[in-house]
């Protein structure tokens, strides 16, 4: 078999990027992704075996029984490569699995956006010196909110695209995100892909049904400002930054603090307790598994929906490859029904000689306009395929084509083989 | 960016390993036949205008929820009594054979056509030949790199036509059966199994024996494990088993009945030659699918992975370039100015040659490294 190489204006590499919208619903404790109703099957009460608004990773085990003889699950072996699931823990894989042992996974794997509330998010156990008594003996100890401290290093970095970012400011009456309190909202990246595109997010509050409030990114600087609502949402807080929101890692920081409605409601826990508060934006996605629910809230809890708009970004490479047949070129088979049947392949073979016979003919495939009248030989070959082979010459790949393409031998031919990788 | 670059050893600090990831999955026959509508026409199944072969969902196929879980197709070699100008589809039945041949098998070196299934491992012997074919051809999502070897198993009812499966019954054409076949002699050590142009394959045994008998010599089949395709024999469908190695009940099994498949007051029922010579390719595939009981499997994903051993010696990654290291050109982790240099490891990069950062890895929690310790961090790359 003859090979061609590709020349260097037959291979290009795009990239396409994509923005898919993502929208996310919010209401009385569940989460609704891109209008998803959630599904029953014939065999399964949850088609997906997905709840809260998450996406199943490669959607196995579609309408199964939980039975386990019925769903589909991973497992793998352990050895001396040290791969486990995430699951198995890294002391359990060590102490517990020996090699050879099998570690069984689980379909689906699942994600979901979450939210958390805090009323004091630099808030930090206390700790008590031994030994000593008084105020003496008190002293900051483990943090209680992980994420906030995970977090301040990015927000001040941030901080070049806006002063919201930053943990403490002067500008205004300025803040101490440290101290004033902070809903956040955690969307995972399989939502977004590499981030969210600026400009595209949209948070939305309703109060009873009706569009109370809405913030935008109307700045593409990652500021919430509020654009809409009603009028005494727009009286308490037009254009103001009511949070922002972090692109890269998927977050969105809430710490607007005006009510956006007259309706109190029973939102987020102050310490045991759920009192009537003001709707705001603090209180944002209140119901988003964060353990928030009707049952437990009580009944004005109904009365809060919420929205999430945003898009992502997604970046595919595209190699696109331009596969030539030339003129007088690619006109030969190897494909044993190519020749004639029932003729002497071979001129002469002994323990010395292989000798193909010069005189094998290609069978006739020229299509004849007429019955019982065969039409002319002609040179022609049928591509069917195209393959694309390593400089080592691995087989690394093949394109079929849907039907297979007519070649003549004064035709030419450029296949456009595109791959995403 | 880095300052300082710590040269990796290809020979000492670098190994090549390959982990295997496995999937169990199971396929009930409930998902096969008569879960989602009414058979044979359920949502779940595909058929085609050129009828050629059946595509099997695991939901309905318009929902884009639905999976292709496998596709089924039948045919015949030209050297069957069974190929006949008149027979139903017959060029298409032969075609079909032809392909899955051709690319499972190749081609005779001594006569120029294409091989004939056996169901042994010795494809040039001529012995067990199979010149009816049911063919199963598994979707790459569910098989993956290639099915394990030594774990395929499908069960088929061949008790009467309307309860093909029923193991209540216990008398006359009513004695249902479940015959299990199993690659029961392939290992995942390379033993048991044969090498064809189409990749390795195991012999499907009948595995309805008993514990002195655990493999029935019958064989019924071959499975292809890195092609992901099953080629039955039509013969498995010859008798009624009872449930025990070599007990037949009774001859013929009804794969096609009623007018369901179209047949008429003198045509009532058809067994599976009738049904390969007189039926079409889609309604056979009913038929056999109507017979499916259980298919189960593991599948396979090689992940292929690099180590990389990054150490860090005692005198070495005591310092950072972070800018909050430092604070009036003094560190700020340090006290009084005799204090070791200390630093806490968050990150790993790899550079190319030319110091190019490639890729990074992070740790969970970041490691104290001081002069008086030694790290070293295994960093594995998948791909």
């Amino acid at each position: 078999m003859s090979l061609r190489k590709f020349g260097p204006q037959d291979i290009i590499l795009n990239t396409m990027r994509t923005y898919p919208p993502v929208k996310f619903f919010i209401y009385g404790g569940e989460v609704y992704y891109n209008n998803s109703p959630h599904l029953q099957g014939v065999l399964s009460g949850n088609l997906l075996s997905v709840t809260g608004g998450g996406i199943s990773l490669y959607e196995y085990n579609v309408d199964r029984k939980t039975d386990v003889s019925d769903v589909i699950y991973p497992f793998i072996t352990k050895d001396s490569a040290g791969a486990s699931f995430s699951t198995a823990g890294k002391v359990s894989y060590t102490n517990e699995f020996q090699f050879g042992d099998r570690i069984n996974g689980f379909y689906p794997l699942t994600a979901s956006i979450s939210r958390k509330y805090w009323p004091r998010p630099g808030e930090r156990e206390e700790g008590s010196i031994p030994g000593t008594t008084g105020s003496e003996s008190v002293f900051n100890a483990a943090p209680v909110n992980r994420h906030f401290y995970a977090l301040k290093n990015k927000f001040d970095w941030y901080g070049y695209m806006s002063e919201h970012y930053k943990v403490e400011s002067g500008v205004g009456d300025g803040w101490d995100k440290a101290t004033d309190p902070m809903g956040l909202i955690s969307i995972p990246s399989i939502f977004y892909g590499s981030g969210i595109q600026k400009g595209s997010v949209s948070l939305k509050w309703y109060v009873t049904g009706t569009l109370a409030a809405e913030v935008r990114d109307v700045n593409r600087n990652g500021e919430l400002h509020q654009v809409s609502g009603t009028a005494e949402a727009l009286a308490a807080g037009e254009n103001k930054v009511a949070g922002v929101v972090m692109y890269n890692e998927g977050f969105i920081v809430l710490t607007g603090s005006w009510p956006i409605s007259t309706t109190q409601m029973q939102l987020d826990r102050d310490g045991t307790s759920v009192p009537l508060q003001d709707p705001n934006w603090l209180h944002f996605g209140v119901g988003a598994h964060d353990g928030a629910n009707q049952s437990e809230r009580g009944v004005s809890f109904a009365n809060a929906s919420f929205e999430i708009n945003f898009e992502g970004q997604t970046d595919i490479q595209v190699y696109t490859m331009f596969a030539k047949a030339g003129k007088g070129a690619v006109n030969y088979s190897n494909n044993p029904t190519f020749l004639q049947y029932s003729q002497s392949l071979i001129r002469q073979s002994s323990s010395r000689i292989y000798e193909e016979s010069s005189l094998r003919k290609i069978k006739n495939t020229v299509s004849s306009s007429y019955p019982g009248y065969s039409a002319p030989f002609k040179r022609q070959v049928f591509i069917s395929r195209v393959a694309l082979y390593d400089k080592h010459q691995n087989l690394i790949g093949v394109a079929t084509l849907a039907d297979p393409v007519l070649k003549q031998e004064d035709e030419d031919y450029t296949f456009k083989i595109k791959l995403d990788i | 960016m880095a300052l300082s670059y710590e040269p990796i050893n290809r020979n000492t600090d670098v190994t090549n390993t390959k982990t295997m990831l496995h999937e169990v999955i199971p396929l009930t026959g409930t998902i096969v036949s008569g879960t989602y509508g009414t058979f044979p026409n359920e949502d779940n199944i595909k058929n085609f205008t050129h009828g050629m072969f059946q595509s099997i969902y695991d939901y309905p196929y318009l929902s884009s929820s639905s999976n292709h879980i496998f596709d089924i197709s039948l045919g015949y070699d030209e050297s069957s009594p069974l190929s006949s100008s008149s027979a139903t589809q017959n060029s298409k039945k032969m075609a079909i054979y032809n392909q899955f041949s051709q690319l499972l098998l190749g081609y005779n070196q001594d006569n120029g056509k294409v091989e004939v299934f056996e169901s042994d491992l010795d494809i040039t012997d001529d012995s067990r030949q199979m010149r009816e074919c049911i063919f199963i051809s598994f979707s790459r999502l569910l098989s993956k790199d290639q099915i394990k070897k030594g774990t395929f198993s499908i069960q088929l009812g061949s008790g009467s036509y309307t309860g093909p499966y029923d193991l209540a019954s216990t008398t006359g054409r009513n004695r249902g059966g479940i015959l299990t076949l199993q690659d029961l002699s392939a290992s995942t050590d390379g033993t048991g199994i044969g090498q064809s142009v189409g990749g390795e394959y195991g012999v499907l045994y009948d595995a309805t024996g008993s514990i002195t008998n655990p493999i029935n010599s019958a064989s019924y089949g071959v499975v292809f494990y890195q092609a992901g395709i099953v080629v039955l024999t039509a013969s498995v469908f010859d008798q009624m088993y009872a449930g025990q190695p070599g007990e037949v009940v009774e001859d013929g099994l009804e794969i096609q009945s009623g007018s369901a498949y179209g047949l008429t007051a003198t045509d009532t029922s058809r067994n599976i030659y009738e049904t390969f010579v007189s039926s079409s390719i889609s309604g056979a595939c009913d038929g056999v699918r109507h017979r499916i009981y259980n298919i189960s499997y593991n599948n396979t994903t090689e992940i292929n992975s690099t180590i990389y051993f990054c150490r860090m010696p005692v005198n070495k990654f005591n310092y950072s370039s972070n800018p909050t290291y430092t604070s009036a050109s003094k560190m700020v982790i340090k006290n009084v100015a005799s204090d070791l240099p200390v630093t806490y490891v968050t990150t790993i990069g790899l550079y190319s040659a030319n110091n190019r950062l490639l890729a990074t890895a992070k740790l969970s929690e970041p490691l104290r490294k001081d002069p008086t310790n030694e790290i070293t961090l295994r960093v594995r790359l998948d791909y």
